[in-house]
């Protein structure tokens, strides 16, 4: 991990001493143990701060998104001639990339408005599944020791294998390799085991309408509206979210069961085909929802009923905004 | 006041009892969550937890309450009551640093120039019994640093100090004395006393976090225009997590809902990390980036508090820094701000 730290610091410096970009997105590590966070890199000399490993959990397409639109609206106010573009750099792993290529395809941003350092992924850790495995007690220090992760917490030493750490999305991730990049860094990683991608999510299929509705409101009644999910959502970039809209309001703004539950419901359809499983909303959640069976319950029958994996080409459209006359039409009626 | 001892394995039996005649909110495991909630027939209160997820100020100041209702009648509009009148409680198993956080809002909801009746009426009826932090039980904990105290009795009515083979229930004001009944009849003696301040002494050393937060406030002065608030936004996902889950935020949106002829006006948490924060019916809102709310929240704990209230709005229970989804850390940017 040294050495591919190393090439990334290295290449990131490049780019931006060659102003091939603006400003660049990566990771560096974080004030609490085991933990890496977003950074944003103007200065070259700061390239050094960068790291890639197991603990960097958002997906940076988010930033990209943001950053590019604060700049266009920014240049709304300069003369045309006096516009500039600006280039964003971003560290990107299989599911970012995933999300870059739904962007273009949205049209949200140029190809030429982005470059991707691509790196491999091997998952990354989930801190609350983490912070389970050590029985919730207080992570005071940690270390990464090969495929183990030594952590200290107030009742002592703990050695837990990473993979039992790492969250639901990437033990079964079908794209840990970026699918597009500029420039990558490290070798392919080894795949991880999609096979077993919809396992859990058959299991609830078959679960009669009561239980799952019941495994619904349920999860549903541990939100508390702070919106975490969707802010760090790549795929939600609406300028206002209809839960902001106030005419009219289409949802209430309190407690109430119903308008958390039509919120989340809202949030997970305008996911249809817009999902790419990075796991980034289940894993800001503060109060552990379980978001993800429902958004990969729609994603695999988005991909059932269109073939369609979110993000995984540039070709493939998203099903939701082409048109296919042989498009299965079957749920729409029953003849 | 009053002191008693009790046996350690004997505190359970007494929460139980205490809810047996009044409702007793506890922190309970829910699921991967500790949280306060009601304590129900078969609820195990912890009284080893570290600390809530979840922090107890939504007893007073809850994520929605209705200040009143109306109706639309032939005759105009009815209006009348909003949530009944609360009940007697006992919110037990409170952090000193929590516990501290109701200090903090009585001096915003319960001032000369302003008395929040819907706040008020919860707090006078409700009996908070802390549990000391004999071990400060986070990394991240810095109540020290704002004026507080792991082994502190500010806010709380009863405070419980774990001496080891038993807990020295330590009756603070009148309210707490009423429940001196549970606490059995073995007077404290000056060794349990003794036993105390040498635990308080030890808590205070394991904080290991000191961050200058009253040293800032000079610095806020003066720099409200300055580069570092282009520093510390840029990955904030504008999420509430922070605001939410803390026990001294307590900004707020009113709202009316209506559906038919009846209405509502409901008293929702907001959070400055929103874009809807302050945005006006005109759609202008004069904190128009993450940058402004950021500097807001910032501001509002270091600066315009002291301001109004001679107090800092942090009572350094660390949620914010365990549970922002991107580690921006409040303790970092109290450093930062301190070097400006």
């Amino acid at each position: 991990m040294e050495n591919i730290d190393k090439k990334l610091r290295e290449e990131a410096k490049r780019l931006l001493e060659e102003k091939r970009v603006d400003v660049l997105i990566g990771y560096e590590t974080g004030t609490l143990p085991l933990t890496a966070t977003p950074c944003f890199i103007t200065n070259p000399e700061d390239a050094e701060k960068l790291v890639w490993n197991a603990f960097c959990t958002q997906n940076l397409a988010k930033f990209v998104h943001d950053l590019v639109s604060q700049h266009r609206e920014s240049q709304k106010r300069v003369k045309p001639e006096d516009r500039k573009k600006k280039v964003v750099g971003v560290v990107a792993r299989g599911c970012t990339t995933r999300s870059i290529i739904l962007h273009l395809q949205e049209r949200q941003y140029g190809r030429d408005e982005v470059v991707i350092i691509g790196v491999p992924c091997t998952g990354y850790v989930d801190r609350k599944r983490l912070s389970a495995l050590v029985n919730g007690e207080d992570i005071q220090e940690g270390a990464r020791e090969g495929d183990q992760l030594v952590v200290k917490t107030t009742v002592g030493e703990k050695k837990i294998t990473i993979k039992d750490a790492l969250a639901g999305n990437c033990l079964t991730c079908r794209f840990n390799n970026p699918i597009l990049s500029d420039v990558m860094i490290g070798e392919q990683a080894p795949p991880m085991n999609p096979d077993q991608e919809y396992v859990e999510i058959e299991a609830f299929e078959n679960l009669p309408t009561e239980e799952r509705w019941a495994y619904f409101t349920k999860e549903m009644d541990k939100c508390i509206r702070c919106y975490a999910c969707r802010q760090a959502c790549p795929s939600c970039y609406c300028k206002t979210c209809f839960v902001e809209q106030s005419q009219p309001q289409w949802v209430g703004l309190g407690e109430d069961t119903t308008d958390t539950q039509v919120f989340q419901l809202m949030r997970l359809f305008h996911m249809v085909g817009r999902c790419v499983d990075c796991g980034s909303c289940s894993s800001v959640c503060p109060m552990g929802v379980d978001l993800r069976k429902f958004l990969k319950k729609i994603d695999k029958d988005v991909f059932e009923l269109f073939e369609n994996r979110a993000g995984s080409s540039m070709e493939d459209a998203p099903p939701l905004s082409r048109f296919n006359e042989h498009d299965k039409e079957d749920f729409t009626f029953n003849p | 006041m009053e002191k008693r001892l009790i046996k350690k394995d004997a505190l359970t039996g007494i929460i139980g009892k205490i809810a047996a005649d009044t409702t007793v909110y506890a922190p309970v495991k829910v699921e991967d969550n500790v949280l306060f909630k009601v304590l129900e027939k078969g609820d195990e209160p912890l009284v080893t937890l570290a600390n809530s997820k979840n922090a107890p100020k939504n007893f007073f100041f809850p994520r929605t309450e209705v200040m009143l209702r109306y109706t639309r009648t032939t005759k105009g509009m009815e209006f009348s009551g909003g949530e009944k009148e609360a009940g007697e409680a006992v919110l037990f198993g409170v952090r000193p640093c929590d516990a501290r956080s109701f200090v903090l809002l009585d001096m915003l909801f319960d001032q000369e120039k302003y008395k929040d009746p819907y706040y008020i009426d919860k707090r006078q009826k409700t009996t908070i019994v802390s549990l000391a932090c004999a071990h400060p039980p986070y990394a991240t904990c810095f109540c020290t640093s704002v004026d507080g105290n792991p082994v502190s009795s500010a806010g709380a009515d009863i405070l419980l100090v774990d001496l080891g083979s038993d807990y020295l229930a330590e009756i603070i004001t009148a309210k707490g004395e009423k429940l001196l009944k549970y606490f059995g009849d073995v007077k404290a003696d000056a060794a349990a006393d003794q036993k105390k301040e040498a635990i308080a002494a030890q808590a205070e050393k394991e904080i290991k976090v000191q961050i200058p937060a009253k040293a800032i406030k000079p610095i806020l002065d003066v720099n409200f225009e300055h580069p570092f608030w282009n520093t510390i936004h840029q990955k904030c996902l504008a999420c509430g997590t922070c605001t939410y889950l803390c026990p001294t935020c307590h900004c707020f949106d009113i709202s009316d809902e209506m559906k038919y002829g009846d209405g509502r006006r409901l008293r929702n948490w907001d959070s400055c990390m929103f874009p809807t924060f302050t945005k006006e019916t005109s759609g202008h809102n004069p904190r128009p980036s993450q940058k402004e709310r950021w500097r807001q929240r910032a501001m509002h704990k270091f600066k315009y508090y002291v301001d109004n209230f001679n107090a800092i709005a942090c009572v350094g229970c660390g949620r914010c820094v365990m549970y922002c989804p991107v580690n921006i850390d409040i303790r970092k940017i109290v450093e930062d701000i301190s070097k400006l």
